[in-house]
């Protein structure tokens, strides 16, 4: 089975307690900042291996972005991937429309059984790509897979709906789906692993490459600006070394009636 | 998974089940593997281990996370290799870490594993904290980047970014000054010494991050290094080597040793207490450095010496090492090693459990809120103490 | 005058969904502020008593039905919207950003060529202009957006972010028979799968300790059952706990687990993501512990420390007990 994976590369900015908007308004603070593969993306390239290893066949992982973006191809190389495919283009705020056209674009060039993406990414969180970029190769979709079997022509999936529960599909390959985490354990990616996988290839091209000019990109939603949240009450913070604070706190919900 | 790819396929049978692995050096007890003291099986010590790891590793038993948890509970005392009567015993820890490597390979370890190795891949410490925040310690120290002094004062990562860690940062750097000794840090352009990692079993990070260390040092012109962390002075000392090491260098208490007998340090404030001395099994049995730190301590007026029963070689892990103090699979019962230690130390009736280690003073430090000993026992690192005898606030 | 807005209201167990009254709400705001229509769209397979309610808030509902409408296929529910959209030209398509808008509202504006923006916590008109917020960056930014000249921009809102207001009005329905002579065989729906019930159900408890990531391994929740015990509750947690394994989803709170409003809700090494905070912000008295100061959970917890959950757990359960036995 010929699987494509697409993965985006994000900031890890979940301990990160001070977020900065640029200069430009439009843009964080990357300075200082640790960059790595999207959550989800990684679910689904733990998916894909999985399936290579049981089914046999190839793993092609794509991604658009600039040239500090070749860190996540080569670590989806060395999960498992035997290709690895970066269209070079800026993906800051860009309008998901104009990365789903580029990615439609690479993605029909190649053989495919079933393209995957993740749900949705840490960063922005539009959840949109995957479901455009299905509708564009005029192939099948459905988003939020939580399970996922896959058999010579076609997949078995169930997908997440609101409250726990969940409905499940058999779709006909080729297809798309987005996977939501949880779905397996993604293994981990060694350096050793990164190092051997620096032999596998790793292909760039430009929009210009496949066809695509600059005036076919242009977006139909604009980043304005970039604001703080307003602060609200927010909690009342008790402070203190661990001792005094766990007591203070154990005395607020004794008078608070909690026990 | 292939027991022939394995490294120490050859040996890997001759454990012979006798069971010296979990006593220490003086017999006193039967629990001195820490991880056996915990959980109280077979399986958790190291000759358990290696049979498991045979059986894994030949196809006889199936990964799991159960199995990945008995091998990464292994904190790398050492007490095992120590203890064990037989030819190979030498290799022994070798292999359960060979063994974790086997599994870091496969992309399969425990999740904290995971993530402790993947924060440092990505920040240089296994907390995942930002590097911009590493030097944030040294705030109102007056402590001076490194450029040319005699000495790099390494730190390392929990010295950096544990908050009660750094405590003990600032005292140490406080009486290096007060020495008048010329050193100077890293701050943030340090980074991680790799051993956990090393014992972790992840095998190329390990080489990455030293050679990096031992590039940067020798562009700062670095010769001299002294640690705050027994387990950065066991990485540099034994494993930098193959990396072309060019400095020296040395755990502070033994810094801290020869100052006092070069007479730069004035103790005379004195330290009036019973002291009980934890030594740290990264200084202890895998450096054999014992006297240093009990030197230090000997040479302080007030300070009465008590020594717990196990003592030196035979000393009870705290359970901190082979990235326990972050993943904690000794944590959570009455019979972790910390806990245990801690009452071993109260035993003794010293009012201050002293220690020369980072990972011992946390772990130890929530072993005695855990224990409810708080009021009775109070861990202070050896700088600290020194700290207070020389008169630092 | 701009064109009318379009707000598509979903319905789930024989009852209109909560998102939809927010949407309805916040579609008919617009309405009256541009001074244009607001037209409800109900699909289904028995779409009249749906349309009965949403005509509370529209000027006009289309009841779409159809026997095959039975099953949740985003794909029937895309053709209609197509074609009611390229006949009526609505200015702004407005739904709920659901799990059927996941896979809804995408190929729809690909098959339009019209913009998208999604889980957007608010949409307001400037000079005519539409402009989104959405949140990013787990919570800690805001971003505006706006969208280049077009006829339609469709919009999917966040759960919980509109304010539901009474609808009074009598919007005129038509109802149409949609002919579905499509077959979409190559997705075959083959059913729900309900949650596995255990033995704990999360929504009847007082007390919840809530667990997220940070708890780091699964041995450690021993010490967090113990704090629940003394308070007299029960554990619950975050989803990626459910993800590693440690829990199961039962005990999940958030907008794909259980909604829960007990009288204390603990949140320990909680980020406060959007997804879980919709599941427990009705509790009474929110309490959080987290080592990230600028962690969002700090925003709707009532108190708050900020520490490691490792250090301050075991002390607060010993704290509790001594107080419980004075």
């Amino acid at each position: 089975m010929d699987i494509i994976a697409c993965i985006k590369r994000v900031p890890d900015t979940s301990e990160a307690d001070a977020i900065k908007i640029d200069s430009s308004q439009r843009d964080i603070e990357k300075s200082g900042l640790a960059f790595k593969i999207n959550d989800w993306d990684e679910y689904a390239l733990e998916a894909a291996v999985q399936i290579k290893e049981k089914l046999g066949g190839t793993l092609t992982a794509v991604t658009v972005g600039s040239q500090e973006w070749n860190d996540i191809l080569r670590r989806a190389l060395a999960m498992g991937a035997d290709t690895g495919i970066r269209i070079d283009h800026d993906v800051a705020s860009e309008d998901p429309h104009i990365v789903a056209l580029i990615l439609k674009t690479v993605i029909q060039r190649l053989p495919y059984d079933l393209v995957l993406f993740g749900a949705q990414s840490e960063d922005f969180g539009s959840g949109q790509l995957g479901a455009m970029v299905a509708e564009m190769l005029g192939i099948p979709h459905a988003t939020l897979a939580v399970s996922l079997e896959a058999r010579e022509n076609k997949v078995h999936i169930s997908r997440e709906l609101e409250a726990g529960t969940l409905e499940s599909y058999t779709i006909e390959l080729p297809a798309l789906l987005t996977i939501h985490t949880g779905i397996n354990q993604p293994r981990y990616i060694s350096l050793g692993g990164i190092k051997r996988a620096m032999r596998k290839e790793l292909q760039v091209m430009s929009p210009n490459d496949l066809g695509l000019s600059v005036d076919m990109l242009i977006p139909m939603v604009k980043l304005e600006r970039l604001e703080l949240p307003s602060k609200g009450k927010g909690a009342e913070l008790i402070t203190g070394a661990p001792e005094e604070a766990a007591e203070q706190m154990a005395k607020t919900l004794k008078e608070a009636g909690i026990f | 998974m292939n027991l022939a790819d394995y490294k120490y396929a050859d040996i890997i049978h001759r454990c012979f089940r006798c069971g010296y692995c979990k006593f220490p050096v003086n017999w006193m007890d039967a629990n001195n593997c820490p991880a056996y003291a915990r959980f109280r099986m077979e399986t958790y010590s190291c000759g358990g281990r290696l049979w498991l790891t045979r059986a894994w590793l030949s196809g006889e038993i199936d990964w799991s996370d159960h199995l990945a948890e008995i091998l990464y509970s292994c904190t790398a005392c050492k007490n095992c290799e120590v203890k064990c009567p037989l030819g190979f015993s030498v290799d022994i820890l070798n292999m359960i870490i060979a063994a974790k490597a086997e599994m870091v390979e496969s992309g399969r370890i425990l999740s904290s594993v995971k993530e402790f190795l993947e924060n440092i891949q990505r920040q240089g410490n296994p907390y995942g904290h930002s590097r911009v925040k590493r030097g944030e310690w040294l705030e109102g120290t007056g402590i001076e980047p490194y450029q040319g002094h005699d000495f790099l004062y390494y730190v390392g990562c929990v010295g950096s970014y544990d908050a009660r860690a750094q405590e003990v940062a600032r005292a140490l750097g406080k009486v290096l000054q007060k020495a008048g000794v010329s050193f100077g840090v890293l701050g943030n352009d340090e980074n991680c010494d790799g051993n956990e990692v090393n014992k972790l079993g992840e095998e190329t990070l390990f080489e990455m991050l030293a050679e990096e260390n031992v590039a940067q040092f020798k562009r700062l012109g670095i010769q001299k290094v002294v640690t705050l962390s027994p387990h950065s002075y066991n990485a540099m000392k034994n494993d930098y080597p193959r990396f072309n090491r060019g400095f020296d260098v040395m755990h502070y208490t033994q810094l801290l040793e020869s100052l006092l007998s070069d007479g730069r340090l004035d103790v005379s404030g004195g330290f009036d207490a019973a002291v009980t001395y934890h030594d740290p099994c990264f200084l202890g049995r895998w450096n054999d450095e014992y006297e240093a730190a009990r030197n230090v301590l000997a040479a302080i007026p007030g300070i009465q010496l008590i020594e717990m029963e196990r003592n030196r070689d035979s000393t009870l892990c705290c359970g901190g090492g082979g990235g326990n103090f972050y993943i904690d699979l000794l944590g959570g019962s009455e019979r972790s090693p910390a806990r245990i230690r801690v009452r071993e130390a109260h035993a003794t009736k010293a009012r201050i459990l002293a220690v020369a280690c980072p990972n011992c003073l946390t772990m130890l430090e929530d072993a005695v809120k855990a224990e409810g000993l708080e009021e009775e026992l109070v861990v202070r690192d050896v700088s600290e103490i020194v700290a207070e005898a020389c008169g630092i606030t | 005058m701009m064109s009318s807005i379009f707000v598509m209201a979903e319905h789930r167990n024989q009852a209109l969904a909560d998102i939809s009254l927010q949407t309805l709400s916040k579609g008919r705001q617009l309405a009256d502020q541009a001074q244009t229509e607001l037209l409800a769209v109900v699909i289904g397979k028995d779409t009249t008593a749906y349309a009965e309610q949403v005509a509370k808030w529209a000027d006009r509902v289309i009841a779409v039905k159809n026997d095959r409408l039975e099953e949740p296929l985003a794909e029937p529910y895309q053709k209609i919207l197509a074609l009611l959209i390229k006949e009526r030209k609505p200015k702004i398509v407005l739904m709920g950003h659901t799990s059927l808008a996941m896979d809804l509202a995408p190929p729809l504006s690909v098959e339009l060529e019209v913009p998208l923006a999604t889980d957007c916590t608010d949409i307001s008109l400037q000079n005519g202009d539409v402009i989104v917020t959405r949140s990013i960056h787990n919570g800690k930014l805001n971003a505006a957006y706006s969208f280049a000249p077009c006829e339609t921009v469709i919009i999917t809102g966040r759960v919980g972010e509109f304010p539901i207001e009474e609808g009074n009005r009598h919007g005129q329905i038509e109802e149409i028979d949609f002919p579905l002579e499509e077959e979409f065989n190559y997705k075959k729906f083959e059913g729900y799968v309900a949650q596995e019930v255990g033995g704990v159900d999360i929504t009847q408890a007082e007390v919840l300790v809530s667990v997220g990531r940070g708890i780091k391994e699964k041995e450690n929740i021993e010490m967090v059952q113990k704090l629940a015990e003394v308070l007299g509750g029960e554990v619950s947690c975050s989803r990626p706990v459910v993800d590693y394994g440690w829990l199961p989803s039962e005990r999940q709170v958030g907008l794909s687990g259980k909604t829960v409003k007990p009288k204390l809700y603990l949140a320990l090494a909680i980020s406060g993501a959007f997804q879980h905070v919709v599941g427990m912000k009705s509790a009474k008295m929110t309490v959080a512990i987290n080592k990230d100061a600028g962690a969002p959970i700090f925003k709707v917890a009532n108190f708050g420390i900020v520490d490691d959950l490792f250090k301050i757990v075991p002390i607060l359960t010993r704290k509790i007990a001594e107080l419980k036995d004075d």
